[in-house]
């Protein structure tokens, strides 16, 4: 017995020693990770603090899961990197065959990664249980102007439209509502479990998963079935390792223990990340938009407050927008990770125009103290405005109280407005704002796709998700009138016109536009082909 | 948590005196009280998790309140059953977990019991890691400061002890991470193991999820070195919480056990101090460590959090700070309850011990 004792503690203490004892023969982890060095270009490992909600397209509508979607499923339309334009991808052709149908043929031989045929039926089985689960936190929105899909053969699927020449479609098709699945594997009225995905291997985009462990690690490797847009990968393989903590993403890529860090770098991260020479800041146009909301209710002459002035209303508005230097908060709070917004439609759409550049301040983006002065004193705004100003502290970053301290600063220092700023919680931050309980207030915006309208028909047609009681039948019908125009360089001009027609109203303050951010190696290529207006992540491209 | 559990010596090389047999009286209906105890801890842990994950809103507008428009909210957090009465969400929660369905996550659609086995074997891990620290530190240095009574290396461990459980784990984290990991870059600053190591781990037949377990089954040294590299600063930091508990704890007894009659019988006879201290006293000293372990265990599963969060350690005290950010109510109610489980059970066993080796606990 005591023999067994001794013999006990002697294990105990030898497996104590010998692992402290391995410990201290290992270095810090660097080199690389997972790099082979095969024919094709090896693997990379990218970093990111975005989450996978789920695997299945019916399931999820955050950046996270569309990510890796973006790299395992195909796509009816896509954009080639470095465009936003939504052109076929595993499809042939694409077009409207009447102003209510939009008809798609395959490319022939496509087939699943498990060996499943991919056909038309496919594609049909995708669209519909996305509309039929409308999980809560699926896509089902985005097909709302869908009113039924048809299969005609096995490589023709004819969608129909509700209403007719819808210039949004195929880019809603490229975006989360998107992904083709295999009717084989996914069930039709409910959301399919990650590892089962995993399992099925329903995969025909540009990669196969090969591994995978929920917001951990996801090891793809090229398929070389995929007949799309996108072409074979730049490499054999990539793993998407998740962080929770950017300090975290950061030095990791800064020691080589990944190859790319993607998503959410902050802007103190870039600043720092850009003095390293062992890793390079690629910067890219984002679609974030971060803007000023007025309740035209609430705000100082506002409709329903005891001094209503709908004149005086759009003066304190247009003063504000004379007085907020936008190159100011861009630079000293978000180190240049923020560019200014002087539309409502971020800079890089089609269509984009910068009307509030000419508009407001000095004519040059710059603020212009007189002009503000001028434009209250016309309207007959006498002595210092009031203004309630709410922003939220817990939903657009930790800089969201720089940037509006500085606004009120800004405001103040013009002589013109006493701010009284205030923050809430974002729960119930967005209900109250709704409820009339802010006049002014901040919000943000990422696209659901690529296209200048997802800017402005959530926003300033009747019953828009701002809940601000702002309406202009004129603006409505240029929104309107952009969504249906066929003709590309006419839509364009009707886009810009709606841009200026907003623009004078002011219904919402557009401030910042956020910039694409990704860090790589010094030896990492092909990082900028992916930083476009798209705003999909695609990994084929990167290569070392 | 410094309960002082003076042990019975042990009858080491004979010294002891001859032990009176005490009365055991009890135990049976001691240890069912005890038992019994474990259910109503539980539930009442289930029911204030419940309803105080409630006062926060829900994770319906959490997610998408900036997006949609107030009625198409209201419609997504009418189907999600979110704006029914409480009390009927409560029965129905409560139906669930009697029947063991844990749910799925909103946030994430995984099975809640999937979660708690994946990440619950990372955290065991952690568990385990930290309390190898905290033995390996307490113990020796215990007896150390117990051979040099009111010497200065006792006077140096007894600050270290003091600051080793008077540290917040989160800052003791932080320090040894700036240090070791960013500053010297001795160690790695983060997770469980590198990309390379993590793919062949998880790639391995029906892996334990305990890494450096699945590392020494799989013979594959190289990732079990970088394994027990990574585990070093999180094991560190929770595992000297408890450390300077364990250190005071085998001091105490040890001085306590120094005094009694068959050591200065031992004495008498020309015995050494040192080896009176490591032959003789600290037998007895180390058996109050094993019941303290026990309620450790809770220390440091609250620890825990703190330490996965700081070292992205994905176990369930990292999952657990992600879900309540993200108000998901079914995966923190998922988590809480296991731990809740483990703690009153650990407990238990504790009660169990105790009264074994003290039949006074007993009454």
């Amino acid at each position: 017995m005591a023999k067994n004792q001794r013999a006990l503690r002697s294990a105990i203490a030898l497996a104590g020693v010998s692992a402290f004892a391995l410990t201290a023969c290992t270095g810090p982890s660097g080199g690389g990770g997972t790099s082979t060095g095969g024919a094709g270009g090896g693997t990379i490992t990218y970093g990111t603090t975005d989450k996978v909600v789920t695997l299945d397209p019916a399931g999820s509508y955050d950046a996270g899961s569309f990510m890796v979607m973006n790299q395992i499923y195909p796509f009816l339309m896509n954009s080639k990197p470095g465009s936003a334009d939504a052109v076929p991808d595993i499809a042939e052709s694409a077009s409207f065959t009447t102003p209510t149908e939009y008809t798609v043929k395959l490319k022939p031989g496509l087939k699943f990664a498990n060996g499943h045929a991919l056909t038309s039926s496919d594609v049909k089985f995708s669209i519909d249980r996305v509309v039929k689960i409308a999980d809560p936190n699926g896509p089902a929105a985005l097909l709302s102007n869908l009113k039924s899909v048809a299969a005609k053969d096995d490589s023709t699927v004819v969608f129909t439209l509700k209403a007719g020449n819808d210039q949004v479609f195929p880019g809603v098709l490229a975006a989360n509502s998107g992904p083709i699945v295999d009717e084989e594997v996914f069930p039709a009225d409910k959301v399919l479990s990650d590892d089962e995905i995993v399992k099925g291997k329903p995969f025909a985009g540009p990669y196969t998963i090969e591994s995978y462990k929920k917001n951990e690690l996801v090891s793809l490797k090229a398929n070389p079935d995929y007949q799309g847009l996108l072409g074979k990968p730049a490499n054999d393989g990539a793993t998407i390792k998740y962080y929770a903590d950017s300090n975290n993403l950061k030095l990791d890529v800064q020691q080589g223990n990944i190859d790319v860090a993607g998503r959410s770098l902050t802007a103190t991260d870039a600043a720092d990340l850009e003095k390293d020479s062992k890793v390079k800041v690629h910067k890219g146009p984002g679609g974030e938009l971060r803007y000023i909301v007025f309740n035209f209710d609430t705000m100082p002459f506002g409709a329903k407050t005891a001094d209503a002035d709908a004149k005086k209303a759009l003066a304190v508005r247009q003063a504000m927008a004379d007085i907020v230097d936008r190159e100011a908060i861009a630079t000293q709070v978000y180190k240049g990770t923020y560019l200014p917004a002087y539309s409502v439609v971020p800079d890089g759409f089609n269509g984009a125009i910068q009307p509030l550049k000419e508009m407001y301040g000095d004519g040059n983006g710059k603020p212009s103290l007189d002009k503000a002065k001028k434009a209250l004193a016309d309207a007959g705004v006498t002595g210092t405005v009031n203004i309630k100003l709410q922003y939220n502290p817990d939903h657009y970053g930790k800089s969201s109280g720089d940037e509006y301290a500085m606004i009120k600063e800004q405001l103040e220092k013009s002589g013109l407005f006493k701010v009284d700023l205030q923050s809430t919680e974002w729960v119930t931050y967005s209900k109250a704002r709704t409820a009339d309980a802010y006049p002014v207030y901040q919000l943000g915006w990422f696209p659901d796709y690529s296209d200048a309208d997802n800017y402005l028909t959530p926003f300033f047609v009747p019953g828009n998700f701002l809940k601000n009681h702002y309406e202009n039948s004129a603006v409505t019908e240029l929104v309107t009138k952009q969504l249906t125009t066929v003709d590309k360089a006419e839509r364009e001009k009707v886009l810009g016109e709606a841009q200026t027609a907003v623009a004078k109203d002011l219904s919402t303050l557009p401030l910042l536009q956020g910039a694409q951010l990704m860090v790589a190696g010094a030896d990492v290529k092909g990082v900028d082909q992916t930083l476009d207006a798209s705003f999909k992540t695609r990994l084929g491209v990167i290569s070392k | 948590m410094t309960t002082l559990i003076e042990a019975p010596p042990s009858d080491a090389d004979g010294l002891l005196p001859t032990k009176k047999k005490k009365s055991g009286g009890g135990l049976g209906q001691y240890l069912l009280i005890r038992f019994l105890l474990i259910f109503p801890t539980i539930f009442i842990l289930v029911t204030m998790v419940f309803f105080l994950m409630r006062i926060t809103g829900d994770p319906i507008t959490a997610a998408l309140g900036g997006r949609l428009p107030p009625d198409q909210l209201q419609e997504r957090i009418h189907a999600a059953g979110y704006d029914r009465p409480l009390p009927v969400q409560y029965f129905e929660y409560l139906g669930q977990l009697v029947t063991g369905n844990f749910g799925t996550t909103l946030s994430d659609n995984r099975k809640v019991t999937e979660m708690l086995t994946t990440y619950g074997s990372a955290t065991l891990e952690l568990t385990i890691n930290a309390l190898i620290v905290a033995l390996l530190v307490g113990i020796p240095f215990g007896m150390i400061a117990a051979h040099r009574r009111d010497h200065l290396p006792d006077a140096v461990l007894r600050v270290f002890a003091i600051l080793c459980y008077a540290t917040p784990v989160f800052f003791a984290g932080m320090l040894l991470k700036l240090t070791f990991a960013v500053w010297l870059g001795w160690l790695p600053v983060a997770g469980r193991a590198k990309t390379s190591s993590e793919l062949a781990l998880t790639g391995l037949q029906a892996p334990t999820g305990i890494y450096w377990l699945d590392a020494l089954r799989s013979g594959n040294t190289a990732a079990l070195g970088d394994v027990m590299a990574h585990a070093v600063l999180p094991a560190l930091a929770l595992g000297l919480l408890t450390a300077g508990i364990f250190l005071r704890l085998v001091r105490t007894n040890v001085i306590g056990t120094l005094g009694r009659d068959y050591i200065e019988a031992g004495r008498s006879r020309g015995v050494s101090e040192f080896r009176l201290v490591t032959k003789h006293a600290y037998k007895p000293a180390l058996i109050p460590i094993i019941t303290v372990m026990g309620l450790q265990i809770a220390v440091m599963l609250g620890g825990a959090v703190l330490t996965e969060t700081t070292f992205e350690w994905k176990g369930l005290g990292f999952q657990l700070a992600n879900y309540l950010t993200a108000r998901d109510f079914v995966a923190v109610q998922g988590i809480v309850v296991l731990l809740a489980v483990i703690v009153a059970v650990t407990n238990f066993i504790v009660d169990i011990v105790a009264a074994l080796i003290d039949p006074r606990v007993r009454y």
